[in-house]
């Protein structure tokens, strides 16, 4: 009979059950979504650096390295495999498209993972590996013919596989490039045969067998042990990357603690929501209830059967809550993770299945625990003393003077402002929840349309006005000299940049030497200034200046790798970057005595003349196009979370509107028996309303700001990202938020119609 | 002259196949000035009789006539606005608003009614003028139904209708409120229609209409109503 009860009292209280539901739907939803997401990313990643042989450390050479330093590198204790790599970007012969050609000598380390076709085979004189995802964009398929050019050498084959590797799970030609865009930049495996094969003699002669410009090592030890042994064993200073200095490796571990971040701020927002509001919920039910328990209690009904019955009622909101939580949960990691997910843009994975981390089913059965228990305290306070005590209906708490009652200011204020501000201290935890349910709706609001303004701004800044060059030329700094670099630059009516690999403390950085005369490239201060630079030292950018307490006027002493000199020059100013770098002009350079040759011409210019220099042209028109994916990401992204604060300001607010209709029925059917039309004592539910969603602004748009802040600071190590707001995000924010509460207060106050005064007024009090 | 007039009127209430008659083609004609006593047993219909003059609800036949003017057709919205202006209501559970004071709870009417009194006159006339800045929550059972009292003499109304208004309080303080009831009828000239099932109060009443089933059992007047003080309580 109970259980008939049961279920009648759920469908009495839907409102308010339906939004429970929604609200625990959606914290658990959110909060496993992103720990699914992070976690998935985590065990696929791991997977793929597993079966490829993702390299722990990467020894750069300009001169190569020989099979006799493989094998020095292998003898290292600690090593545990290695491999020599090389990977250049090579033109796709017939297409403007770029491949970095690769090869290692050892598929053990940095290998690859066949998708389809035959297995590697490293004495294939012909065969070409190439990558699923850029043969997928480019209609290539297995058997089709490649040729690959390098300066005059050409690799002419046939595509035997398609494969993802581990080493390219970003494939990107550079940090300046966001986003993969795998229509014109791919890579491909051949085997060291067929490199033998391609290069002349002439060029054998020249380069003899170290073609291989890195060492590629399976390494468990610590970089700074690493680095002291393989330096002995080569004799001599290496530049040296640990895995978490490559793109792939830093990039989806950014992702990864970036899901973390997500998983932590989001749910916790949602989740203390969503209980809070139970606790009031729950609080309010039972108390209308109350009568009931003490009948059940009279009837002879025990207490324990009686706590039974009433967090039944919150077990099943939390076990429905829960089970549409975990389907939104998996939808949303969906959402993301998939081949053709948000995520498959970017990072080039074989599989995305999902997986849940085990402490979120942890959490998910303790959220059910503790909503019961909510339910179940409050019946214990409803049940508590005798069974006539149980039998009195509810008093809510008296209402008590204020002090500012006083004053003659209050004295004068209207009715209804006297009634709703009693209304709000009386009932200080709904206003709280309220308030909360307000603070949240903006919180999402302004951290989404807040992300996107910062990305747009940083966009801008860079992409539309650092940038003010057409193509950017790459120079074979193996070849070309600085006085060719210079005729090319001038014959290109273009800007010249040098890049370095600089060493500070144990850290691996760039170096940028350029020389702007033409404009083509432009600074960016950490306000997103444009910026020019200055011959007195070298500007750092804000994650090396973060790293080493760097400020203006300081002193910085870097070595370059392949050099035994050390530099130390003048901090001249902190630039915002998209590179991890230490920027300086050539003069600079030039008067600290850094040796440096030409790598890159920034030009306007569309006819690139080929030459043995150059290696190859990004249009910037190119990376543009890669930040349209990039941007479609992020504004499903800022969809989800508006849609989101929508319905977290829907469901609270109407859930706690509801509840304050239901506390204030016998109170609005008086005002009607005196004669208050229906829309005047609407007007009082939607001002009170409206006084709660002000306040929720003023405080939601701080927190909103200083939780967008907290998460750009976690994205830091990726982004040099910083702070900005449009009007158009305060508009909409508060628009939309005071939009929501008015809608709400509209629903609510529309029951007014039907408020039966005689039977309200017959209740006892 | 006739402030009240009820021609015919029924009230059914259906609930699904159940049809329940509250009234049945009830004839009615109360006097101006008058102190009125509505009697009857649980269910017999009073209460709806004067819901229906209240405005409260709605005739399902008939008219009801306050002042000449029809009540019976009027909106929601025109419903209000005769609450507003003609009538006041007293009830056996005083139906104060908690969060306001004694004064605001009496002032309330003035943002509504168009002719409303001075909310201390009334304070004073119910003798509240010391307990006007004090809670609901903060006053016996018989103070709070004399702020119900003066908040519905504060709207100036013609009529004041009141539902068992003695039924929550014990005999002395109801003894109270029914000589503040008979005063407003004979020193204000407001009529007063109380509905109660205690026959003691009918017999300080001008006249006295007595429902069972929904019908009007009889209606008298009585020419030599007793005084408060008179009645044995």
């Amino acid at each position: 009979m109970l259980l008939k009860k049961l279920f009648r009292t759920l469908w009495q209280y839907k409102a308010q059950f339906i939004s429970m539901v929604i609200m625990i739907a959606l914290g658990i939803g959110v909060f496993l979504g992103f720990n699914i997401e992070w976690y998935s990313l985590d065990v696929s990643t791991r997977e793929i650096y597993d079966a490829t042989g993702f390299a722990d450390y990467r020894i750069f050479s300009d001169r190569g390295f020989t099979p006799e330093d493989l094998d020095r590198i292998r003898s290292v204790t600690g090593v545990d495999d290695a491999t020599r790599y090389l990977s250049i970007n090579t033109a796709v012969q017939g297409d403007t498209d770029v491949i970095a050609l690769t090869v290692s000598t050892n598929m053990n380390v940095s290998g690859i993972l066949l998708m389809d076709g035959a297995p590697y085979d490293e004495t294939d004189p012909e065969g070409i590996w190439l990558s699923d995802s850029y043969a997928a964009a480019n209609g290539k398929k297995i058997g089709d013919p490649l040729t690959l050019s390098y300066q005059t050498i050409s690799v002419k084959g046939t595509v035997r596989g398609l494969i993802k590797s581990s080493e390219y799970l970003i494939c990107v030609p550079d940090e300046t490039q966001m986003m993969p865009d795998y229509t014109s930049y791919g890579y491909a495996y051949i085997s060291p045969a067929m490199l033998d094969a391609a290069i002349p003699d002439m060029y054998r002669l020249f380069l003899g067998s170290s073609l291989y410009h890195q060492i590629n090592v399976k390494s468990a030890l610590e970089k700074s042990d690493f680095v002291e042994k393989a330096d002995q064993a080569l004799g001599t200073t290496r530049l040296i990357l640990s895995r978490d200095e490559t793109i792939s490796w830093a990039e989806t571990q950014g992702e990864i603690e970036e899901g973390q971040t997500m998983g932590s701020i989001l749910p916790v927002l949602f989740l203390a929501i969503a209980i809070l509001t139970m606790v009031t919920t729950m609080h309010r039910i039972t108390a209308s209830e109350k009568t009931q328990i003490g009948t059940l209690k009279a009837l002879g009904f025990k207490d324990r059967r009686i706590l039974r019955h009433y967090s039944c009622y919150a077990l099943i909101i939390g076990l429905l809550g829960s089970a549409l939580g975990i389907a939104i949960g998996y939808g949303l990691g969906r959402f993301i993770l998939s081949p053709d997910g948000a995520m498959a843009t970017y990072i080039d994975l074989p599989a995305w299945p999902l997986y849940a981390p085990a402490f979120t089913w942890i959490v998910i059965i303790l959220i059910n625990v503790f909503l019961t228990l909510i339910g179940c305290l409050s019946v214990r306070r409803m049940l508590a003393g005798t069974a006539a005590d149980a039998l009195r209906p509810y008093v809510p708490s008296r209402v008590r003077h204020l002090r500012m009652e006083e004053s003659r200011r209050f004295k004068k204020l209207s009715f209804s402002t006297k009634w709703n501000l009693r209304d709000l201290l009386r009932h200080k935890s709904r206003s709280f929840m309220t308030l909360f349910g307000v603070i949240g709706c903006m919180v999402l609001l302004v951290g989404g349309l807040g992300m996107k303004n910062t990305m747009d701004a940083f966009l801008d800044i860079f992409y539309g006005k650092a940038i003010h060059y057409q193509y950017r030329v790459n120079l074979d700094t193996g070849s070309v000299t600085n006085e060719a670099a210079f005729r090319l630059a001038d014959e290109l009516d273009g800007d010249w940049c040098a890049q370095r690999a600089v060493q500070i403390g144990d850290k691996g950085y760039g170096l940028e030497i350029y020389s702007v005369t033409r404009d083509k490239v432009r600074f960016v201060d950490p306000n997103l200034n444009l910026v020019s630079l200055k011959d007195d030292g070298a500007y750092v950018c804000t994650r090396i200046a973060r790293t080493w307490n760097l400020k203006e006027g300081d002193s910085l002493s870097f070595a370059p790798y392949d050099s035994d000199e050390h530099y130390t020059v003048r901090v001249a100013g902190i630039l915002s970057s998209m590179t991890e770098s230490v920027i300086m002009t050539s003069a600079a350079a030039d008067r600290a005595g850094i040796p440096y040759t030409v790598s890159v011409i920034y030009t306007d210019q569309p006819d690139i003349p080929s030459g043995a220099h150059v290696l190859n042209t990004q249009s910037k028109k190119s990376i543009m196009d890669s930040f349209n994916t990039f941007m479609d990401l992020m504004n499903k992204m800022i969809w989800l979370l508006v849609i989101a604060a929508v319905v977290l300001g829907i469901v609270v607010l109407y859930n706690l509107g509801v509840m304050s209709y239901t506390e204030r029925y016998r109170e609005m059917a008086t005002l009607k028996v005196i004669g208050f039309r229906d829309a005047r004592i609407g007007r009082l539910l939607i001002t009170q309303n409206l006084w709660l969603t002000f306040l929720g602004v003023l405080l939601g748009l701080p927190a909103g700001i200083g939780v967008l802040q907290y998460l750009l600071t976690a994205l830091a190590s990726e982004y040099e990202l910083k702070l900005v707001l449009g009007p158009a995000t305060y508009l909409i924010s508060i628009l939309l938020t005071f939009g929501v509460s008015l809608c709400v207060g509209l629903m609510i106050s529309r029951k007014n119609s039907s408020i039966d005064m005689v039977a309200a007024l017959k209740t006892e009090e | 002259m006739a402030i009240v007039e009820f021609r015919d009127v029924s009230r059914v209430y259906r609930n699904g196949e159940h049809e329940q008659r509250a009234l049945d083609h009830v004839n009615l004609s109360l006097e101006e000035g008058q102190f009125i006593v509505v009697l009857g047993p649980s269910g017999a219909g009073k209460s709806t009789l004067l819901n229906m003059l209240g405005g409260l609800d709605s005739p399902t036949e008939g008219t009801i006539l306050v002042n000449g003017k029809d009540i019976s057709t009027l909106s929601a919205d025109e419903l209000a606005e005769y609450r507003a202006a003609s009538v006041g209501f007293v009830f056996q559970s005083y139906n104060l608003i908690p969060t306001l004071t004694v004064i605001e709870n009496v002032a309330l009417v003035k943002e509504i009614a168009p002719n409303p009194l001075s909310s201390h006159d009334m304070l004073r006339a119910v003798g509240l003028e010391d307990h006007i800045h004090q809670f609901p929550a903060e006053l016996s059972g018989g103070e709070q139904q004399r702020v119900s009292i003066a908040r519905a003499l504060a709207k100036n109304p013609h009529i004041l209708l009141c539902d068992e208004p003695t039924g929550a309080l014990d005999s002395e303080t109801g003894v109270l409120v029914l000589r503040l009831l008979l005063s407003m009828a004979r020193d204000m000239g407001k009529t007063i229609i109380i509905v109660t099932h205690n026959q003691n109060i009918a017999r300080m009443a001008d006249m006295v209409i007595r429902v069972k089933s929904g019908r009007i059992q009889s209606c008298e007047k009585q020419e030599h109503p007793l005084a408060v003080e008179e009645v044995d309580w």
